[in-house]
């Protein structure tokens, strides 16, 4: 206990610094300014963000970085609630109530209470992090590599389960993507892998050229097949702050919604995307009046964006203690880290423990920021959802262009998220979705080195990986999830949960 | 998304149609496991006790070929087969054509023999803003090159300026000839000043002209600028 406050404590100093907190500041604003706009979501937002942080120090770009991360996600709820159209997946639920809510004069309050919640959420996630963060580190450092690698196959298979549509297109998205991870040289054996000669593949293809360009690029086409119809609402915004009863009806669910969006949040394999949606159903369940729900119930705000908020928080639990992302975003926070040269995982928090605690604290001044700035800006997003797609998107295709050519100043990535781009355009085309790709190509390369060192160690017995106790039941996890996601009845049921 | 498990369960009802979205989706699959297995299979297998390099690319290609057997058989029972599946190629190619002339023309690349020259962000970012935008049937010219205009500089400011991020600004002759004696910091800030004031002007232009039009023929046109 003591332990956790004094470590809050040495983070609250480094994030209190005015630089970093000037940076936290910046991150949010951008964060929000670029995640508003619809149909970019916290994932493009980043990459498009991450050469900004480039020139700082390791800490102070974490720091903007993940506030690049709450601003976009906040911006991606602000856009759902005022024009009806959700940034990512787990924007989908705000959209059903919010924008209902805003639709009868109560876009402040609707804006307000996910501010709001998201803030005790934020809150709650924050400590959460903090108290997890040693145990789970100690729990990394007895894992072996044959236990790492029963991890993420079961990370993997959360994914599977959890991806929109067909389980198959899913898996085979997964191994896609580690296929892809194998491109460049073989780091034990120096062989280069099918890259067909070309010198820029020999370091393997970089992962943020592959994020902009299948989440950026390809959301671009994705939005050009679409005859724009955007209902910004004409409505006026209201008072921002909801009223005593106001408060009074959102406070349970805010408070449920942060405990299942933090469990759920720190599931590998994007257990995050699922918080929104039980949040929902769960409110939906305990309401007096179920009909309600659907035309603008503020528990149909509360809930979910507060299980939002808490679950993309604690999604940074894997990251931090077992140095695995457990979903895109994460993936990207990891080439962020990569690139600063840190390596995520159990040893940064005995390593750098001003950056790890740092970085924990920015996140709660983040939340505390994001519920001060956005709440007078909302008419300047306002104006911001109403420039035409025509003339936004030619704008997010130069950034993406120029930021993705100040990583290593190399035309020819940017030529590579073109055809990235495309090729997800096509995938999404025939049902395939780019996310558990985009998993499977971060997390095939750890998951080769753990499997072959696990070989290794064992002397090539394949018994190793259910020898362990921890392995074998992970895999036996893994193993019961992908049968029961195929089995017909829940098959039925998950199609529901997603068609909802 | 949604669509998908739509999809899927309406098309139950109309059993015998082979879905082309299905289909084309196995195809996919069928065509990266040849791929990656031909691009993998020089390389050494290896052995359980020490994996070799080849090991898990030619593993993965194959059970990536294997996924395709039961969309394949998905697709003859008309899985997915009720909803439209439409093609339009000019998105596509001009965004990918925008993003090939930025690569192109922000730095000069080398190729075997010939290479390409340098012009910078000055002419890159325009050129992709512009190319790009004709992706939207909804494009206008005059928005477009006023939107380059200012955007433009904004980026030379924000990322060579105040970032520091090594970005060629403008081709490379003009620099070394005409801005001799120039920093790279002077000049990047003249170009930038320039070009604002370009786009100032053509903003102010287009505010006159589309004011004539709309004094002359409808009165409720909007600014073209």
């Amino acid at each position: 206990m003591f332990d956790l406050i004094g470590n809050l404590g040495l983070g609250l100093a480094v994030a209190f610094s005015l630089k970093n907190l000037v940076l936290c500041l910046t991150g949010c604003l951008v964060g929000t300014l670029v995640g508003i706009l619809p149909g970019v979501g916290p994932i493009a937002t980043i990459s498009m963000l991450l050469p900004i942080t480039f020139g700082l120090d390791p800490v102070g770009a974490l720091i903007m970085l993940a506030g690049i991360y709450y601003g976009a996600q906040y911006g991606g709820s602000t856009t759902a609630i005022l024009v009806n159209i959700p940034g990512e997946a787990t924007a989908v639920v705000t959209t059903l109530d919010g924008h209902q809510m805003a639709r009868r004069g109560r876009a402040g309050v609707a804006l307000g209470i996910a501010a709001i919640g998201s803030f005790i959420a934020g809150t709650f996630a924050t400590l959460l992090i903090a108290a997890l963060a040693k145990p789970l580190t100690s729990l990394a450092l007895v894992f072996g590599p044959a236990e790492y690698f029963s991890l993420m196959v079961m990370g993997l298979v959360f994914a599977v389960v959890l991806a929109h549509g067909s389980i198959l297109k899913a898996i085979a998205m997964i191994l896609f993507g580690i296929l892809l991870s194998t491109v460049g040289i073989d780091l034990e054996t120096g062989e280069a892998r099918m890259t067909l000669g070309m010198d820029f593949l020999a370091d393997g293809i970089d992962f943020a050229v592959l994020a902009m360009g299948v989440f950026g690029v390809a959301e671009i086409l994705r939005n050009l097949d679409n005859v724009e119809t955007r209902d910004v609402v004409k409505q006026a915004i209201g008072r921002l702050l909801p009223g005593r009863e106001e408060m009074r009806q959102s406070a349970a669910p805010i408070a449920r919604g942060t405990i299942i969006g933090a469990i759920l949040g720190i599931l590998p394999g994007n257990g995050a995307v699922l918080g929104p949606f039980a949040a929902y159903s769960l409110e939906k369940k305990l309401a007096k009046d179920p009909s309600r729900f659907g035309k603008g119930a503020i528990e149909g705000v509360a809930g979910p964006e507060s299980a939002n908020n808490a679950g993309a928080q604690t999604s940074f639990i894997p990251l931090l203690t077992l140095g695995i992302p457990p979903n895109a975003v994460m993936a990207l926070m990891v080439g962020a880290m990569t690139i600063h040269g840190i390596v995520p995982g159990p040893l940064v928090m005995t390593n750098s423990p001003d950056l790890f605690w740092g970085m924990i604290a920015s996140m709660w001044i983040g939340n505390l920021m994001l519920l001060i700035i956005n709440l007078p800006m909302i008419g300047l997003w306002v104006k911001l959802l109403k420039v035409p797609y025509h003339l936004m998107f030619p704008a997010i295709l130069m950034f993406c262009s120029i930021g993705i050519f100040s990583i290593n100043s190399e035309p020819v990535q940017v030529l590579l998220i073109g055809l990235f781009g495309f090729a997800g355009y096509l995938l999404a085309k025939f049902g395939f979705e780019p996310a558990p790709m985009l998993l499977g190509f971060v997390l095939g390369r750890l998951m080769e080195e753990n499997f072959r060192r696990a070989l290794l160690v064992s002397r090539g017995d394949m018994a190793t990986f259910i020898e362990s106790p921890i392995s074998a039941g992970l895999l036996a996890i893994a193993v019961i999830m992908l049968v029961v996601v195929l089995l017909p009845s829940f098959r039925r049921g998950r199609e529901d949960v997603f068609a909802e | 998304m949604t669509n998908v498990a739509r999809g899927t369960v309406g098309s139950r009802k109309q059993v015998g149609a082979v879905s082309p979205k299905e289909l084309g989706a196995a195809a996919i699959l069928i065509a990266l496991a040849v791929l990656g297995f031909a691009l993998s299979s020089e390389l050494p297998r290896g052995t359980l006790r020490s994996v070799g390099a080849g090991m898990l690319p030619q593993a993965l290609s194959i059970l990536l070929g294997l996924c395709a057997i039961p969309i394949l058989l998905g697709a003859r029972r008309g899985d997915g087969g009720s909803e439209e599946f439409t093609f339009s190629l000019r998105g596509p190619f001009l965004v990918l054509s925008a993003t090939a002339l930025f690569a192109l023309t922000i730095k000069s690349s080398h190729f075997d023999g010939w290479s390409t020259p340098e012009l910078g962000l000055v002419v890159a970012g325009p050129l992709a803003i512009i190319v790009g935008g004709y992706a939207s049937p909804d494009v206008q010219l005059r928005p477009l090159v006023t939107l380059a205009l200012f955007l433009t500089p904004f980026s030379l400011v924000l990322f060579g300026d105040l970032l520091n991020l090594p970005i060629p600004i403008m081709p490379r002759y003009v620099q070394e000839v005409l801005l001799a004696g120039w920093s790279y910091r002077g000049a990047l800030r003249l170009a930038a000043a320039l070009m604002v004031g370009v786009g100032v002007l053509v903003l102010f232009t287009g505010r006159r002209a589309s004011a004539k039009t709309s004094s002359t023929k409808t009165p409720n046109a909007t600014a073209g600028g």
